[in-house]
């Protein structure tokens, strides 16, 4: 066993190596990458400085161009420059964002717990609520509480998150109905001075439908899971067995059923390894909160590929070490899986 | 002959007897059809199919049903079909104002100049009262039409729904309700065709891998974890920032990340399906590898593939959306729900851009969901089975 995932971790290098190809060559091969809306930009800024409506096109200097390219190392052939900026990956050197002036890694690591904090509460929040859910829903199949529940799933799985939260935003955030809820932000301004009990309602109250909007996206699969796994378990020979030796209802269920029904609920723990990377660029955006997924629509906005590319590389190796370590999980719960 | 085999006989007999006794009625039926029997009872899902599939077929009328352009205008004893002729192929249905002899409201002496205002055509034939008439389409907007200088037109752009423009206008003057559903058509055109891509690339891919297997399975299994590694919608949108590409160019875009999950459905049933005995039995009267991939494993293995795909349109759909939400979606004029939606988020009073928008959005992704959750039902009936 311990071989098998020494295996795995080593395919994660091959794999890894793909990866950052398929990103790097995007960002080279594609017309108007990184240099030419340098080039654009700069363009831009000196019509703007100069006499207005000449229209007449601003030469780049030489110079700078020179310099520019050897920045990106675009006057290197394309292996070469993959090979420097492997290079400097190996040694966590993401290099610097044109837009903020100082590393990468700074720039990512300085959203990290604003991602901590909506990924974690999302997170615990689904499974706190879809696994009873989808246990309840099990155990009263057909009932009208299933199909109520039912519904509400349906609508969830409707629903992309990012628009439910803007909806609720409309509806509750003071634009034209209720006003209940600011209308975005992860704090009110001047936070910092508040008392105790002000910042933790005031937290709370930006807090609440982002929140919403994130569990929107795992509600609806989770508590089917749940359910689906729960009854799929329900049907088999030991359960009928249990019941057989005259176990009840409720220890038949809970003590029986329900531990083989969560095996596949649990192994998607492993991918909570990707909450510290966790938000949405889409309800960050609708929320205006300044966490990653905003730092990495911006970045995009704004051309800062040293950034762009910082996050994507994180996000990739955090989501293939997930896939290990949802593999480990899933043998560490489920006794008769063996991988060899 | 030995007592095992003449039992197995005699059960098969039975077996026969009772399948003959009833269906000798009407035709045998294919699994398929008795599937789409089924689906066809699921009530839920069937209405909004044939609900959904009409608004589909219907969106192509749009241009005579939803448009700024007449259906037909008498002019000096001539007929003109500007709309109508919309929807035939290379004609387009462009005609100038001075040809209908439209004039400028601010200087009444000279004609109008570049296409003709139809509502306007109307109101000025009215008071001409020459014997020209114009017959507007039902809802006389078009989506991309801008409405700032038209004379009713009334406050700053975006206003509110009223009883000329039934859901308002965006923040460019422009119809809410004619760029809703001319959304609504592309939306579901582009849903279907990166669904359509997406199948055709992943189930071939995956057929494949699960096919041959071995090495070729090894490799094209890294190559696949490549691409299920990286983060769609994020790399989309590096992509779309430095193309913004057309409908078509979206939709490659989009399938290229499409395919995978697809593949890996694909090759998980084709390596099931191969390790069976019927393939064993086809590679033994010496069928060849193409027949045994087409007509002996692929209609086996079509079953999850097929209750996959309303979900995949419903994805395809929300990613539309998602992304013209972010501004990497289709280019600007196009009319779409995302982009509603971005405009109304951006300005809070605006309720109907975001409101209306939702309401599409989520009313066609509901009838998708109940078309798939009747398409598994008929496809893939789970059978619970528990005491008490």
């Amino acid at each position: 066993m311990a071989a098998y995932f020494a295996r795995r971790f080593l395919l994660l290098i091959p794999t890894f190596i793909g990866i950052t190809f398929v990103v790097f060559s995007i960002t080279q091969f594609v017309p108007g990458g990184p240099i030419d809306q340098m080039i654009l930009n700069m363009q831009a800024s000196a019509t703007e400085g100069g006499v207005g409506g000449s229209g007449s096109t601003v030469e780049i200097p030489p110079e700078s161009l020179a310099a520019l390219k050897e920045h990106f190392n675009l006057d290197k052939p394309f292996f070469v420059a993959y090979g420097y900026w492997l290079w400097d990956l190996v040694q966590l050197d993401l290099g610097k964002s044109y837009k903020y002036n100082v590393p990468v890694i700074e720039v990512i690591t300085s959203r990290f717990p604003i991602s901590i904090y909506f990924g974690l509460l999302g997170f615990f929040l689904a499974y706190l609520i879809c696994v009873p859910l989808g246990v309840l829903k099990a155990i009263r199949h057909g009932s009208r509480l299933d199909i109520a529940s039912s519904l509400i799933v349906f609508a969830g799985y409707s629903i992309p998150g990012w628009a439910l939260g803007g909806v609720l935003l409309v509806l509750l955030g003071g634009g034209s109905f209720l006003d209940w809820i600011p209308l975005g932000g992860f704090r009110s301004e001047g936070w910092e001075d508040f008392s105790v009990w002000h910042k933790i309602t005031d937290q709370l109250h930006h807090t609440i439908l982002p929140v919403m909007a994130y569990m929107v996206g795992s509600f609806a699969t989770l508590t089917i899971l749940m359910k689906n796994s729960l009854m799929e378990n329900l049907g088999q020979d030991y359960v009928r067995t249990a019941f057989a030796k005259g176990l009840s209802e409720r220890s038949v269920i809970f003590g029986h059923a329900l531990r083989n029904s969560l095996i596949p609920i649990c192994t998607g723990l492993g991918h909570a390894i990707g909450l510290i990377m966790a938000g949405s660029y889409l309800i960050e955006k609708v929320f205006n909160i300044q966490g990653i997924g905003y730092l990495g629509y911006t970045s995009i906005v704004d051309r800062d590929y040293a950034v762009v590319m910082g996050i994507l590389v994180i996000n990739t190796l955090l989501v293939l070490i997930g896939n290990i370590l949802s593999d480990v999980l899933y043998v560490l719960v489920d006794p008769r899986i063996r991988f060899s | 002959m030995c007592w095992w085999i003449r039992a197995f006989a005699f059960l098969e007999v039975i077996a026969h007897l009772q399948m003959t006794t009833q269906p000798f009625k009407d035709k045998p039926q294919t699994v398929f059809q008795r599937r789409w029997k089924k689906f066809k009872t699921i009530r839920r899902g069937w209405y909004s199919f044939q609900l959904l599939l009409g608004m589909y077929l219907l969106s192509f009328l749009l241009p005579v049903l939803v448009n700024s352009k007449a259906l037909v205008v008498s002019h000096g004893g001539e007929l003109f079909f500007p709309a109508i002729e919309e929807l035939l192929p290379f004609v387009g249905g462009y005609h100038a104002a001075k040809d209908l002899g439209i004039y400028d409201p601010r200087r009444p002496e000279r004609l109008m100049r570049g296409e003709a205002n139809y509502r306007l055509a109307k109101s000025q034939y009215e008071v001409a009262d020459q014997g020209d008439w114009v017959l507007l389409t039902p809802y006389p907007y078009h989506p991309i039409e801008n409405l700032l200088k038209e004379p009713g037109f009334d406050g700053r752009p975006p206003t509110a729904p009223d009883s000329v423009h039934w859901l308002g206008t965006d923040n460019r003057g422009r119809d809410v309700l004619a760029r809703l559903v001319y959304g609504f058509r592309i939306s579901i055109t582009f849903a279907l065709s990166v669904v359509g891509i997406a199948y055709l690339v992943g189930m071939s891919v995956g057929a494949l891998l699960g096919f041959l297997g071995g090495r070729v399975d090894m490799f094209g299994q890294r190559i696949v974890e490549i691409w299920a590694a990286l983060p769609f919608l994020y790399t989309v949108i590096i992509i779309s920032s430095m193309i913004s590409p057309s409908l078509w160019i979206l939709v490659g875009i989009l399938s290229l990340f499409y395919w995978i999950g697809i593949s890996f459905y694909m090759r998980g049933e084709f390596l099931r399906e191969k390790a069976k005995d019927y393939v064993a039995a086809a590679i033994c009267i010496g069928e060849s590898r193409r027949s045994i991939m087409f007509k002996h494993i692929l209609p086996n293995a079509l079953t999850p593939i097929v209750t996959f795909a309303p979900f995949a349109i419903v994805g395809g759909i929300a990613s539309l959306v998602s992304l013209d939400y972010l501004g990497f979606g289709l280019a600007p004029p196009t009319p779409s729900w995302g982009e509603l939606m971005g405009q109304g988020l951006s300005n809070i009073s605006a309720w109907h851009l975001v409101l209306f928008p939702m309401g599409a959005l989520f009313a066609t992704l509901l009838m998708v969901v109940f078309i798939g959750e009747a398409v598994r039902e008929a496809f893939d009936p789970k059978v619970f089975s528990r005491l008490r």
